[in-house]
């Protein structure tokens, strides 16, 4: 589940990052810059908080 | 007729010569030479011994002006070094300076910090603050400084720093991705050079600035073992890889040359490189460690921990709000040259947004709660400051005030989501502070950037100011979401997989009984407050 969410994490990065070599225009950079974030905020909050919070201390 | 014609052409072109050459004198007469220069005599210092000077009219002469030949007395070449070691001294003073006012915003973290928890940590909390200091200056001296700027030069304003000569990149996709730095490892070898002093104390002080924003998240449960093997860590590689790249001619800071992306990505003080990557990293740690015992309810509603000391809350924003003149403008690395004049304009576009900051927050929590809660205002003041580090140096003041307002009410949004949605536990709200608004800080450049800036003709190798997507540059906008995924996604990644090695290691969480006494006993084993009658839980 952590390996999940990291790799969501840094696959956001390389989305982010392709949008440079697969268009030129600005429109389509900015759609994959804002993909690629929201990814990343999945995989942190989405998946690895979820990890963690499944065995948070106040639940015990 | 045509020999009338003649004369008169003969007659303009006497005339024409005559004047070329009259012109061609009075240069000659007007040039100054070595000559003139030595003939310039300060004033009979045997008058300065017998009076004293005390109308400064006699102090700050030609007596003044190093002479490289005292047979030959005062030239022009002495004349333009003079100037040219001015300028640099101007900048190495105000750099020095500014760098002081950074490091004391060391106090301010630790008085908010220490102020926002409970008495019964109170020595933890201000002993991680205190020490962050040390562990932090360490682990940049002996790597962190080159791998951040180890490849940077030159950098005009300090005299070049040319030692700083030698950055790592990669070819890929037929682009050259500059990775780190490899030059200036414990300051040795040719980088025992003055210019590269002054950008490690300067550039050692904002990585400070970014481990002690850790410890506010994780306060009141984290190990004091763990806390200085993590501190090492963002200190030796984290910080600085996000650091060379944005500041040390790293790739991030190349998206301009290489991709059109406007000035490449833009962080004038640091908005990302300082304050998102310390709440970024504090995220990946608290997240780790897991809420305090007594934050949430079962049914997994908070409850609000109030700190023991507003006072010290309130006067700690105070240093850091006073600190930030130093993190601002100092950022110019330099007073003097390559449009350094601008400083009063981003000194100005700091005191706004600070102030629109508390003002934001105050009126939400106001409006919401029914009362101006004082730690939220405090913490608002921070987020303005936060949020306008990046853009100080490319938005006028209207816009300052408009980032600042936003950053206010965005943090105790932030606060809010955090506690309710995540349920991430973070007792001084630095997540929501530093992590929240330094990324809002490193987009508002692509929104606000007025292109008016023009420091030195270029900036990131591009020429022009920068200009944001109001301004008409969308690629600007671009290059700062680019940045944006990188702090969530690759530094948060570095952060997690280096604090999951330490939770391994050494455990990052202290133990519940600990924790439920208070971790000024059995993590550091002395009471902050012996003469107080603790609560314990």
């Amino acid at each position: 589940m952590r390996l999940i969410g990291l790799a969501c994490a840094l696959g956001g990065w390389v989305l982010a990052v392709s949008g440079l070599l697969v268009t030129s225009s600005n429109g389509g950079r900015l759609a994959f810059a804002c993909g690629g974030i929201a990814l990343s905020i999945f995989g942190i909050l989405g998946v690895l908080n979820r990890y963690y919070l499944k065995r948070a201390i106040w639940k015990k | 007729m045509r020999g009338l014609k003649l004369k008169a052409q003969i007659l303009l072109a006497v005339i024409g010569i005559g004047t070329l050459l009259s012109c061609a004198a009075s240069v000659k007469a007007g040039a100054l030479t070595d000559e003139d220069v030595s003939s310039i005599k300060g004033p009979d210092t045997s008058e300065i011994a017998a009076k004293g000077d005390p109308g400064a009219e006699m102090t700050g002469t030609a007596n003044d002006v190093s002479v490289s030949d005292t047979s030959k007395g005062l030239s022009l070449a002495d004349l333009v070094n003079q100037a040219g070691q001015n300028k640099i001294a101007i900048n190495f003073v105000w750099t020095l300076i500014t760098g002081f006012l950074v490091m004391f915003m060391q106090a301010g973290f630790a008085l908010v910090e220490t102020g926002l928890i409970r008495a019964k940590n109170a020595n933890h909390t201000m002993m991680m603050n205190f020490m962050v200091y040390g562990l932090g200056l360490f682990a940049y001296y002996v790597c962190g400084f080159a791998i951040q700027m180890g490849g940077c030069a030159p950098i005009a304003n300090l005299g070049g720093v040319y030692p700083l000569n030698h950055e790592f990149a990669i070819n890929l996709f037929g682009k050259p991705w500059a990775l780190f730095g490899t030059k200036g490892f414990f300051l040795s070898g040719t980088t025992y050079d003055v210019g590269v002093m002054v950008l490690f104390l300067f550039q050692m002080v904002f990585m400070d600035t970014t481990t002690t924003i850790v410890t506010g998240s994780c306060a009141e449960r984290w190990k004091y073992s763990a806390f200085c093997v993590s501190s090492i860590g963002l200190g030796a590689l984290i910080y600085p890889l996000f650091g060379n790249w944005a500041w040390g001619c790293g790739w991030l800071s190349q998206l301009g040359v290489n991709f059109g992306l406007g000035h490449g990505y833009c962080d004038f003080a640091g908005s990302g490189v300082v304050h998102a990557v310390g709440g970024i990293t504090a995220l990946a740690v608290a997240m780790q460690l897991g809420p305090r015992i007594g934050k949430f309810n079962k049914d997994g509603t908070p409850n609000a921990i109030p700190g023991h000391d507003i006072v010290l809350v309130l006067c700690g924003c105070f240093i850091l709000a006073f600190g930030w003149f130093g993190f601002n403008p100092g950022s110019t690395l330099g007073a003097s040259g390559n449009g350094c004049l601008r400083i009063g304009s981003v000194a100005v576009n700091t005191m706004l947004a600070g102030c629109t900051g508390s003002f934001g927050a105050l009126l939400y929590m106001w409006i919401r709660y029914g009362k101006p809660d004082a730690s939220m205002a405090g913490n608002g003041l921070l987020a303005g400051l936060v949020a306008i580090t990046s853009p100080s140096g490319f938005v006028n003041p209207l816009a300052s005030a408009v980032i600042g307002w936003i950053a206010g009410v965005l943090v105790c949004l932030a606060v809010e989501f955090f506690d309710r949605v995540p349920k991430l536990d973070d007792p001084v709200g630095a997540m929501s502070v530093h992590g929240v608004n330094g990324l809002w800080g490193v987009i508002a450049v692509g929104l606000f950037a007025d292109g008016r800036s023009n420091y030195g003709g270029s900036w990131n190798g591009v020429s022009g100011g920068v200009k944001g997507l109001f301004y008409g540059d969308a690629g600007q906008l671009v290059a700062q979401l680019i940045g944006v995924a990188t702090l969530v996604g690759i530094i948060f990644t570095l952060s997690f997989v280096w604090n999951w090695l330490v939770d391994v290691v050494v455990g990052q969480r202290s133990s519940a009984q600990a924790e439920m006494e208070g971790l000024d006993i059995p993590e550091m084993g002395a009471l902050c407050y012996p003469d107080f009658q603790l609560k314990a839980e």
